[in-house]
């Protein structure tokens, strides 16, 4: 069969040329101003804070390295940072769970209604990631006060899933209309029912979209903050409450120092793991129209 | 389960409805939690915020909020948060078309580079707030100060100007969220056919020439969608600003937190969210509009 896609007009250059040098001097530039912030989450975790927040000039380059900012944040006993990250991780997991839960019956129904309805009912989800958390966060806490579930982690986790649901359900989507649709009717003649055929022949074909998925929710609830500093439990803040807290004028800054530090290494390797699903398809639904 | 359906007493017309779209009806079952989910979780606060906003405790129904917040200064608290969605769209389109084109085509280091581009994402936006309030802190001091004075300039005291204090969360949002730009783009560019660069190259048509004329024309629709809905976000910027400036300048999102956190300032602190997610729905409608006429 002949290929119908056009000559591939992407041959790599190997000669170097007047444009090449430009391209990768652009690449150089944009990659350290990227990278810059980063590496000063590093910088302000291993260097004493006399040379970093406490600083006139602060210096670009290490003078001395020092693991007491993380010692002093870590072990303060004001702001215990254990049940902290315990907290984040227990929320964060729910997050996930609640999403991949929710997120393949949702996906599965969408991806078998007629395009019309599915395309309304995908802009119901679409509006909902685009509606400002602190207005939602602020009504809510009523129902969870009076339910007595207020600052408890399912309250913040019910929440988040707001942010998590909708490019759960797309991916998902995706992934289910990637399948060819006979692989669903022969379960059916098979004697397979609907939830039989979803659970026990669909799923397990979309595993990957599943974990990367789970991934994508579980590092949105850790990184998000706006209805976890509404929603908290000042008894036990979540980590990037904790930061938010620490620094806008309730604690010590060596614990924004070392928290921010703690929270980020996780998230680089995810990113690193998770960009591959990370689609234009999918942030913008509304171009496919 | 057959047996019981048949025998059952649901009138005819019911019945034949369920048989001719048995299948469009199960696939609604399957979609109807995440529906009640997303219905009692964020549409029923966002009319519950404007149903409070003309409340006190004392008051069935009263402008009562929203003449307060103007009295407090409403309409610089939407210029501020418009500006800076203004600035922060301006150069995230800028950095994510240069940095989309770049990815679009082949070079070594390629996907070395799609990585870097992409990981500011993963960074959590307190974490930056923080990171960034250390490179444009209040005082002369802060990381920017010291690449300015490595080159010969500076200080500059970024905080000290409603526009110095702005940019400054510019630029910080926009290292955190260029990437969402970027990507949607590097779509766009992926759906531009390569028989079109060709047809245009033939013709005669140069680089500039090509990007005035096929590129451009061809990633509209991503670049307007992605503009939209990063406007959205951008008005809803909150712990990175109230980290960076605080209450200076006076943003309409840490404006709702402020009153909310001040006794008694649900009421007012409704009023604000109202507005905001007026602004917000502006963006929503937008986007369905023009996503929706292609």
């Amino acid at each position: 069969m002949i290929d119908p896609r056009p000559p591939a007009a992407t041959h790599v250059k190997r000669r170097f040329t007047w444009s090449n040098i430009g391209l990768y001097a652009t690449v150089v530039v944009l990659s350290i101003a990227l990278l810059f912030p980063i590496y000063l989450i590093f910088l302000i975790a291993f260097v004493p804070d006399k040379y970093t927040l406490f600083s006139g000039r602060p210096p670009l380059i290490p003078p001395t390295l020092t693991l007491a900012n993380l010692q002093t944040g870590l072990t303060l006993s004001t702001t215990p940072f254990i049940p902290s990250m315990l907290l984040s991780l227990e929320i964060a997991f729910m997050v996930g769970g609640i999403a991949i839960g929710l997120g393949i019956p949702t996906a599965y129904g969408l991806s078998r209604l007629r395009p019309t309805v599915a395309y309304g009912l995908t802009t119901i989800l679409f509006v909902v990631n685009m509606l400002p958390s602190i207005t939602i966060a602020i009504p809510i806490t009523v129902p969870f006060i009076k339910a007595g579930l207020y600052g408890s982690p399912i309250a913040i986790a019910l929440t988040q899933e707001l942010l998590a649901l909708p490019i759960t359900t797309f991916l998902l989507v995706g992934a289910f209309q990637a399948l060819p649709r006979d692989l669903e009717s022969q379960a059916r003649v098979d004697g397979a029912n609907r939830m039989r055929a979803l659970y026990g022949n669909l799923v397990p074909l979309v595993r990957p979209a599943l974990v990367a998925a789970f991934l994508l929710s579980w590092m949105l609830s850790w990184d998000e903050s706006t209805f976890a500093l509404i929603l908290y439990n000042p008894a036990n803040p979540t980590l990037p409450v904790e930061i938010f807290l620490a620094f806008t004028g309730r604690g010590n800054p060596d614990i924004a120092v070392a928290f921010s530090f703690i929270a980020t290494v996780p998230v680089i390797i995810l990113t690193i793991f998770l960009q591959k699903y990370l689609k234009g398809e999918d942030l913008a639904v509304g171009v496919r129209g | 389960m057959d047996g019981a359906r048949r025998n059952s007493e649901a009138p005819r017309h019911v019945r034949d409805f369920w048989h001719r779209h048995t299948d469009q009806l199960i696939a609604l079952i399957f979609v109807a939690p995440a529906l009640a989910y997303v219905g009692y979780f964020a549409f029923y606060p966002a009319l519950d915020t404007i149903v409070l906003s003309f409340q006190t405790p004392i008051h069935p129904f009263t402008t009562f909020n929203y003449e307060y917040n103007v009295g407090s200064g409403l309409y610089t608290w939407i210029g501020n948060t418009l500006w800076l969605t203004a600035g922060a769209l301006a150069l995230q389109f800028g950095l994510a078309l240069g940095i989309a084109s770049i990815l679009s085509r082949p070079f070594r280091g390629r996907s070395i580079f799609a990585t870097i581009a992409i990981l500011p994402i993963g960074i959590a936006t307190v974490v930056a707030g923080f990171t960034f309030s250390q490179i444009f802190p209040g005082t002369g001091s802060g990381y920017a100060n010291s690449i300015l004075e490595f080159f010969g300039f500076g200080p500059y005291y970024w905080l000290n100007s409603t526009s110095g204090a702005l940019a400054a969360v510019v630029i910080a949002d926009s290292w955190k969220n260029t990437a969402l730009v970027v990507i949607i783009l590097v779509a766009g560019y992926a759906s531009i056919p390569q028989s079109l660069y060709q047809a245009a190259a033939i013709d005669g048509a140069g680089p500039l020439r090509r990007f005035r004329y096929v590129t451009l024309p061809g990633l509209r629709s991503f670049i307007v969608i992605a503009l939209l809905i990063r406007g959205a976000q951008e008005v809803n910027i909150f712990q990175m600003a109230y980290i960076m400036i605080s209450s200076y300048p006076q943003l309409l999102t840490v404006q709702i937190y402020v009153l909310y956190e001040t006794a008694g300032g649900l009421y007012l602190a409704s009023a604000v969210a109202s507005v905001l997610l007026g602004i917000v729905a502006v963006f929503i409608v937008l986007v369905l509009v023009i996503g929706g006429r292609r």
